[in-house]
């Protein structure tokens, strides 16, 4: 089937089989690798990209539910990696191996559009949704709060 | 891009004009142009080229540790380097090198040799400068990349003077800087690839594409010896993009595909359901069992001191029981591998730790010369020691060879979780003996483990005490002043698959060893923490077989996490707060103080952790906080999370729900304090801060609940019967 799908702002017509996931569609044929593989059953939450600014994980997304839909991948979240979030990141000195952190920082996106100024237990919440194996939690809570501060001035 | 030592040699020679420097591990360095002997293999390689941009080639792996930057760190304070022009480079593999990253061992042993490099390259740019200026070498100064004369004020900068400098020959003990003159050394930097993590950049092996790849998904069998019962080939080769189905020599069946997704389609439509295991295949309770009975057993002694004469005859014995079980890594990459073999040589692309071995591995496989192996290291998403195993590669080889083309071979979560090389369990009887006056006399501590079997052990090595310490870290080092001291190891042989888990053979000795402590201090009616400064008077350093231990630093970080904890302060219902400490190797010294909530349904929570470490010399400390945290939560999963249980010969976890790891909820607040050191040299830091943390956390249960933990992980059931 043909599928056409807008992901970071550009359109692609993409010839694939109809269960083909969203994530291997991004990987391996638009080449963009920064939407990571780690479990394939929605459970780590590597693979999160944004859909109208909402977490969306791209491996439970079908082929043949793509038509017409818009993705932002890490790759597009900003044009030179100054989104709040991903300065905020580097601020805090959060990433050890960095693998998961593409999808943490999408997943942070989404709580902070939700939520402008979340709770200490929203940030937990919703972040438990996704495995960092390095251990680099207490890092992305003073990094989301840092970045929800940053969001809420940039507003006003 | 990789630069191999032919490409440096073949720059220099056509423009003639970057300094480049090559070095090995034990600080030897010449130019690149120099005549190479046999003696002298460089594996290392600094540069730097007329545009100012100093490249550096290393062959640690990069996989969360930070040692690209902490590394480069070193480099940069001897060469007075402009930070914002150093570029990393990997090295890959050659004759004779040993790349591999593991032990903890990257800074410790870059120290010595980065920072001659840096330093004598630094030697010979200001020579180069003050033979312009016609000045005395010691009238020029350097920094931020640039030679100045501080008397006229003139200034060259580095990229300008490499033509001249590299005609220089390389001094051999250029002056190195003391510690007041570090610039970098000891300063919180950020991560010189941080950019590239946070807009997706940063490639790991999972993200290698090469020309034509195909892409395999591998179905191996169920359990040692299993063959195919039953198998669908037509449904798999009918899925849309199944190029190829293969049958490894190994009994797996690799489907090879045009794409990842259509290999995982494929490898599903096989259902490929495996002859039922025999009767005797592995079964971890039956293991731990016989674990346990071998505790028992006398075993090869590790260490064996005899109490003084004056010492007090034993009339009263503690003793204790500690089973430890098995754990995955769970990386969030999982294993992946990129081969092409083609004309008797194969070129591989794979997120390893081990490179040389990952050559050997692939050569025998493909029956050619390791040299024909070339690896390129990629970033790693997450190592703890599993890429130390290089299954992956040898699989991804076979499958390439096969397929007659390139080929990226990517495990399924549940191919992590089921075939990794797991932290072994093991069992420990430990016991103490109390003399008439109830003073402790004996310590006695056996442990029942399994050697590593993912590379062969070497038959001809002599097995004397110093082998057998090595597979029980923690147990024959223990620090305390105890007259009478036994320790010994008894191996049980462990048919799957285990090799080295972040902190290898410590953590569950540690484990054993600090929980009984801790037990111990209890029958005296001491205070844990009091009683194990009392426990480490006496000698300031002892010999501990093969390991020296320092008490005094050992004493200090408990000292200052009594301090800064609040230690003493009786806490609430239902809390508890305990205390752990360990000397790595003697290298490096942590102590924590943890405390713990129990909640309303028996599920127990980490609430705070106050640490304290001595790691010797601080090259950066954020490096040291990250490597503390990710240590605890490490901890925090394998002490109230996931175990990996084996029934019928398989492991039966194969997901993050069924093998849980900590999430951030499980995060506690984490409070550290980076002792200074009175070391002179920096000690690793990757794997020390996990083992003293389970018992940390078993003995604040235990203040919280009255309950011993001596099996992990911990099981809220235990605490809901309790309530």
């Amino acid at each position: 089937m043909k599928a056409e799908v807008t992901i970071n702002g550009a359109r692609h017509v993409v010839d694939i089989d109809d269960d083909t996931p969203l994530l291997w569609i991004l990987r391996d044929r638009l080449n963009l690798t920064g939407t990571k593989f780690g479990c394939g059953v929605g459970v780590c939450g590597a693979c999160t990209v944004l859909e109208n600014g909402e977490a969306v994980r791209s491996c439970q997304v079908p082929g043949s539910e793509l038509h017409g839909r818009s993705f932002t991948t890490i790759e597009g979240l900003s044009p030179d990696g100054t989104h709040p979030c991903q300065r905020s990141w580097l601020e805090e000195d959060v990433a050890q191996c960095g693998f998961c952190q593409p999808g943490m920082i999408m997943t942070a996106c989404a709580l902070l559009k939700r939520k402008p100024d979340p709770s200490d237990a929203d940030i937990d919440q919703t972040m438990s949704e996704s495995v960092c194996r390095c251990g680099t939690y207490p890092r992305m809570r003073t990094a989301i709060r840092r970045a929800a501060v940053a969001m809420r001035g940039h507003e006003t | 891009m990789i630069t191999t030592r032919r490409n440096f040699l073949r720059t220099a020679a056509a423009g003639g004009a970057s300094l480049i420097i090559g070095f090995d591990r034990l600080g030897l360095i010449k130019a690149a142009t120099a005549p190479t002997g046999s003696a002298f293999q460089p594996s290392s390689w600094l540069r730097i080229d007329p545009d100012g941009v100093v490249s550096l080639t290393i062959g640690k792996s990069e996989m969360g540790q930070g040692v690209r930057t902490s590394l480069a760190m070193l480099l940069a304070d001897e060469l007075d380097a402009d930070w914002a022009r150093i570029k990393l480079v990997q090295a890959k593999p050659t004759k004779g090198s040993d790349l591999g990253t593991g032990g903890s061992d990257s800074i410790r042993s870059g120290w010595k040799p980065l920072r001659k490099a840096g330093a004598a390259a630094r030697e010979m740019l200001a020579t180069a400068a003050a033979a312009t200026w016609q000045v005395e070498r010691n009238t020029c100064t350097t920094g931020d990349g640039a030679v100045v004369h501080g008397a006229t004020g003139r200034k060259i900068a580095y990229g300008d003077l490499v033509s001249d400098a590299a005609k220089l020959a390389v001094p051999e003990n250029a002056p190195l800087k003391t510690a007041a003159e570090f610039r970098f050394i000891g300063k919180r930097t950020r991560r010189i690839d941080g950019h590239d993590i946070v807009t997706g950049r940063a490639r790991y092996g999972i993200d290698v594409k090469v020309p034509n790849m195909l892409y395999a998904s591998l179905e191996r069998p169920a359990c040692a010896g299993a063959v195919v019962a039953v198998m669908h080939e037509d449904r798999a080769r009918a899925v849309h993009g199944v190029r190829n189905i293969i049958k490894l020599p190994g009994g797996g069946i690799a489907v090879v595909a045009d794409s990842t997704w259509a290999a995982i389609k494929g490898r599903a439509a096989l259902a490929v359901e495996w002859s039922s295991a025999p009767k005797d295949a592995f079964d971890s309770d039956a293991h731990l069992q016989r674990l346990e009975a071998a505790s028992r057993e006398t075993g090869f002694i590790t260490r064996k001191e005899e109490p003084p004469a004056e010492t007090g005859a034993v009339t009263q014995t503690l003793e204790a029981t500690y089973h430890y079980p098995f754990y995955a890594h769970a990386p969030v990459e999982t294993m992946n591998c990129v081969a092409d073999v083609r004309d008797g040589r194969c070129t591989i692309w794979a997120p390893t730790q081990a490179p040389e071995r990952l050559q050997h591995r692939v050569g025998e496989l493909l029956g050619i010369s390791p040299d024909n192996v070339e690896v390129n290291i990629t970033l790693i998403g997450g190592g703890f020691g599993r890429r130390l195993g290089v299954d992956y590669a040898v699989e991804a080889a076979a499958i390439s060879r096969a397929a007659k083309a390139p080929v990226q071979l990517l495990w399924s979560r549940a191919d992590d979780m089921k075939h990794g090389h797991f932290q072994a369990a093991s069992v420990h009887y430990l016991s103490a003996g109390f003399d008439a006056a109830g003073a402790p006399v004996a310590w006695k501590h056996t442990k029942a483990g399994s050697f590593h079997n993912i590379s062969p052990l070497d038959p001809k090595e002599t097995r004397d005490a110093g082998w057998y310490q090595d597979w029980s870290w923690g147990a024959y080092d223990v620090p305390y002043a105890f007259p009478g001291i036994q320790t010994a190891y008894v191996a049980v042989d462990l048919p799957v698959k285990h090799g080295p888990w972040r902190a290898v053979f410590a953590p569950s000795s540690v484990f054993a060893r600090e929980g009984f402590i801790d037990e111990v201090a209890h029958v005296r009616q001491a205070d844990p923490l009091a009683f194990r400064l009392e426990m480490l008077r006496g000698a300031d350093v002892i010999k501990a077989g093969t390991t020296t231990v320092d008490r005094r630093r050992l004493r200090r970080v408990l000292e200052t996490v009594r301090d800064q904890s609040g230690w003493g302060v009786k806490l609430p219902e239902g809390r508890g707060r305990g205390v752990a400490c360990n000397a790595y190797f003697g290298h490096t010294y942590i102590a924590y103080v943890v405390d713990v909530a129990l909640g309303m349904d028996g599920a127990l929570r980490v609430e705070r952790v106050v640490a304290a470490v001595d790691c010797g010399v601080v090259v950066n400390p954020i490096g040291v906080e990250q490597q503390m945290e990710g240590g605890i939560i490490w901890g925090i999963s394998s002490a109230l999370k996931g175990e990996i249980t084996f029934r019928n010969g398989a492991a039966q976890q194969s997901t993050f729900a069924d093998f849980a790891v900590a999430r951030m909820r499980d995060a506690p607040a984490i409070d550290i304090h980076i002792i200074e050191s009175a070391e002179t040299e920096p000690f690793g830091l990757g794997e020390p801060p996990v083992p003293p943390i389970v018992p940390a956390i078993t003995n604040a249960i235990f203040a919280a609940t009255g309950k011993r933990v001596r099996r992990l992980p911990v099981r809220p059931e235990l605490f809901r019967a309790a309530s």
